[in-house]
C-alpha cells in the first residue's frame, strides 16, 4: 500500500507539475540527499522540489517506465539502469553546456561503457557494497569474505539487501564470475549457491540496512559503505569489511527522463548538486563516496583518509563496478524470486 | 418530477463512477493476465494462457498454501479475541459501549503503515517485549520475533482486528435476549444457551467478519515486507514484485484475479450460509 500511496501522490504531483512553472520533480534513492541541499537550491532559484524516493532501482524502473518518462524530471539510476534505460530511450540527451561545474567530476567516473561520453547521466555518488558487523557481538577479524556468511552458524542471523544485482554478486564473487555475467550457467551456479544461503537470511532490507544494525536485529549482513559512515556516527561499533572476493561497486547518475516536463530546472539542480561545497555536504551527511574532485578537496582529512569512503588501492584493484545485463535480466529475476519465496 | 430527476443523476453518477473505476480497470486486469510478458512494453498480444499455467508451478502453490495458512491464523486469533470483546461491547450501556468502539477505531486514525514501523520497535531483539522478557528473566538471550511469520500475524491481528469486532457487534446487537432467558428457564447451561443459541444467531457476524480479515490478510504486502522480512510470504507480495521489480505484468494480473476469484468464491459461500440461517430459526423453518 505504501508504494501505491506514494505512487498515487507522485501521479497527482506530477499533473500539477505540469501547470506549475516553476517546479522540478525529482525521484531518488530514500535518504540519498541531505535535506538541506534541496531547500537551499529552492531557497537559491525559488523552484519548488517535489522529492520522492524509491527503495530500488527497479521499482524506479517499472514507475519511470510506465510512465513513458513522463513525471519526472531527475532520476538518479545506477548505472546498468542507464544503459538500459538510455537505450531504451527513457532519457533525455543532457545539454553539457548548462552544466558550468561538470569540470569538478573526476575523470575516472566519466566517459564508461554504461554511458559513453556521458551524454545522459552524470555520475552523483559512487560507493560499494560489503559486510556490515556489530563488534560488539561478533568479532569483526572473523569475517574476511563472502563465503564467511554461508557458515551454518549464521542460520537466521543475515541481512541481505533487497538487490537482486547485489545479492547475486555474494554469490558470483564467491565462485569466482564476473558481476556482470550473463551467462546463464554461471548464474544458475551462482543461484544454487545463493540457495543454500537461504536459512541463514534473516531480513532484506530495502530502504536503510544500517537500522537494523542500529537496533540491535542483526549483526551481521550486507551494507553500503554510506550506511556504515552513517551508523558510525551512532555506533561506532558497526564495522564494515570489504571482503577478499570483492566489494560491489556502483555509481548511481542524475538523469533526465525523456517525459520530464521541467527540463531547464533539471539542469539547473543537477549543476547546484555538482558544486564542490554541495558535493561536501553530501559525503559529510552520507558518507558515500563522490566523484567530485573539487568536492573531494574540500573534506575533512579524517574523511578523506575513512576507508569505508575512499577504498585502499588493493582494494579499488579488484574492484569491479556494476554494469547493464541485457536480457539476462531476466533470469537474474527469475531466480530472485524464487529464492525469495525460500526456494 | 425534480425528485426523479435527481434520484436519475444519482444512479448514472454512481454507475459511471463505478464503470470507471470499478470494472474498467478489473477488465483491463483480466486482459492483462492472457496476455504475453514483454519487458519492453510490459504485456503484448497474442493472447495466451501461460500466465494462469504458471499459478499452478509448485514454488506458488507452497506461497499460497502459506498464505492461507498465514490468514487462516489470522482470522481464528482475530475471532477469539473479537468475539468476546464484541459481546461485552454490546451488552455495555450505551455511552460506554461508544467509548469502547471508539478506543479501538483511534490508533486506525494513524496510518497502517506508521503503525507496522512502531510494532518493528517493540518486537525487536532490543524491543519492549524482548526487554520485558529479560529484565523479567523469563529468558537469556533476545527471543527472534521479528523478521518472522510469528511478527507477521501479529501485525496483521493488530491491524484487522476492528474488521472482525465491528460486524460482530452488530450481530450481538441483534441477539434477542428473551430467547436467552427462554433457553435458561427451560434448563439450558451457558454452554448449550452459546452452542445452541448465540453461536448460531451471531453466525452472519462471525462469517462477515472472517471474510473482512481474511481477504485482506492474504494481500497486505506491507506488513509481510515489513515484519517478515520482505520474503515472499503472502499473495501480496508476489503480486507486488511481479508488477514492481520482474515486471512480468501478466502473471501479476493473473495472480490477482485468482485472488479475486477465491475473493469471489467465499463471498458466494457467505451468500448461501446467510440464506440458510435466516431460514433457520424463522417462520418458514420447517424443521420447526
Amino acid at each position: 500500500m505504501t508504494k501505491t500511496a506514494r505512487f498515487a501522490a507522485l501521479l497527482l504531483l506530477a499533473s500539477s507539475a505540469l501547470h506549475a512553472e516553476e517546479k522540478l520533480v525529482v525521484y531518488n534513492w530514500a535518504q540519498y540527499i541531505p535535506e538541506s541541499a534541496v531547500t537551499d537550491f529552492e531557497k537559491e532559484t525559488g523552484i519548488d522540489v517535489e522529492y520522492s524516493t524509491y527503495e530500488n532501482n527497479e521499482v524506479m524502473y517499472a514507475k519511470v517506465k510506465l510512465q513513458q518518462g513522463k513525471g519526472y524530471d531527475v532520476i538518479v539510476p545506477s548505472a546498468y539502469l542507464v544503459s538500459k534505460m538510455r537505450q531504451e530511450g527513457l532519457l533525455q540527451k543532457i545539454d553539457k553546456t548548462k552544466l558550468t561545474n561538470l569540470k569538478n567530476l573526476s575523470a575516472d567516473l566519466l566517459d564508461k561503457p554504461y554511458d559513453p561520453g556521458n551524454d545522459y547521466s552524470i555520475p552523483y555518488l559512487w560507493g560499494s557494497t560489503g559486510i556490515g558487523v556489530n563488534a560488539k557481538e561478533i568479532d569483526p577479524s572473523t569475517i574476511t569474505s563472502w563465503a564467511d556468511l554461508w557458515d551454518e552458524k549464521w542460520q537466521g542471523k543475515l541481512l541481505l539487501t533487497d538487490d537482486v544485482r547485489e545479492v547475486f554478486h555474494m554469490a558470483l564473487k564467491k565462485n569466482g564470475f564476473s558481476t556482470n555475467t550473463t551467462n546463464p550457467d554461471e548464474i544458475k551456479i551462482a543461484y544454487e549457491d545463493l540457495q543454500k544461503l537461504m536459512p541463514n537470511v534473516l531480513v532484506f532490507n530495502a530502504d536503510a540496512p544500517r537500522e537494523p544494525f542500529m537496533a540491535g536485529d542483526v549483526d551481521l549482513g550486507m551494507i553500503w559503505s554510506g550506511e556504515v559512515t552513517m551508523a558510525q556516527q551512532e555506533n561506532p561499533d558497526i564495522k564494515y569489511i570489504f571482503p577478499k572476493e570483492g566489494a560491489g561497486f556502483w555509481v548511481d547518475s542524475f538523469t533526465i527522463p525523456t517525459g520530464a516536463s521541467n527540463v531547464a530546472n533539471a539542469h539547473k539542480f543537477i549543476d547546484y548538486m555538482l558544486r564542490p561545497e554541495v558535493g561536501q555536504k553530501v559525503v559529510e551527511e552520507l558518507g558515500y563516496s563522490t566523484p567530485n574532485t573539487a568536492a573531494q578537496a574540500l573534506l575533512s582529512e579524517t574523511l578523506r583518509n575513512n576507508p569505508v569512503i575512499f577504498p585502499p588501492a588493493d582494494v579499488m584493484s579488484k574492484a569491479e563496478f556494476q554494469n547493464d545485463v541485457g536480457d539476462a535480466t531476466k533470469i537474474y529475476d527469475g531466480y530472485w524470486e524464487k529464492l525469495k519465496t525460500g526456494k | 418530477m425534480k425528485v426523479l430527476n435527481f434520484r436519475r443523476v444519482a444512479i448514472v453518477l454512481t454507475l459511471v463512477w463505478l464503470g470507471l473505476f470499478v470494472l474498467v480497470p478489473h477488465v483491463l486486469v483480466v486482459l492483462t493476465s492472457v496476455m504475453s510478458p514483454d519487458p519492453q512494453h510490459l504485456a503484448v498480444w497474442p493472447v495466451t494462457l501461460a500466465s494462469w499455467e504458471r499459478l499452478f508451478e509448485p514454488v506458488y502453490a507452497e506461497v499460497f498454501w502459506r498464505s492461507l495458512w498465514l490468514s487462516t491464523l489470522t482470522t481464528a486469533i482475530c475471532l477469539v479475541l473479537g468475539y468476546p470483546f464484541a459481546y461485552i461491547v454490546a451488552k455495555l450501556p450505551g455511552v460506554w459501549r461508544g467509548v469502547l468502539l471508539f478506543l479501538m477505531i483511534v490508533p486506525f486514525w494513524t496510518n497502517s503503515l506508521i503503525r507496522t514501523y512502531a510494532i518493528k520497535l517493540i518486537l525487536g531483539n532490543k524491543g519492549l517485549v524482548n526487554a520485558a522478557l529479560l529484565g523479567a528473566g523469563l529468558v537469556d538471550e533476545p527471543l527472534q520475533l521479528l523478521y518472522t511469520p510469528f511478527a507477521v500475524v501479529f501485525g496483521l491481528v493488530y491491524v484487522l482486528l476492528p474488521f472482525m469486532v465491528l460486524p460482530l457487534v452488530s450481530s450481538f446487537d441483534k441477539l434477542d435476549g428473551t430467547l436467552l432467558e427462554a433457553a435458561r428457564d427451560l434448563g439450558a447451561a451457558f454452554w448449550a444457551r452459546f452452542r445452541l443459541i448465540i453461536v448460531p444467531l451471531t453466525m452472519p457476524g462471525i462469517i462477515a467478519g472472517s471474510l473482512m480479515v481474511f481477504l485482506p490478510a492474504m494481500g497486505m504486502f506491507y506488513v509481510a515486507d515489513l515484519l517478515g522480512g520482505a520474503k515472499n510470504l503472502l499473495l501480496g507480495n508476489i503480486i507486488k514484485n511481479q508488477f514492481l521489480v520482474v515486471r512480468d505484468w501478466p502473471f501479476g494480473a493473473a495472480f490477482s484475479v485468482a485472488l479475486i476469484v477465491i475473493m469471489a468464491g467465499l463471498l458466494w459461500l457467505y451468500f448461501l450460509a446467510n440464506q440458510r440461517i435466516n431460514r433457520q430459526g424463522g417462520l418458514d423453518d420447517e424443521g420447526l
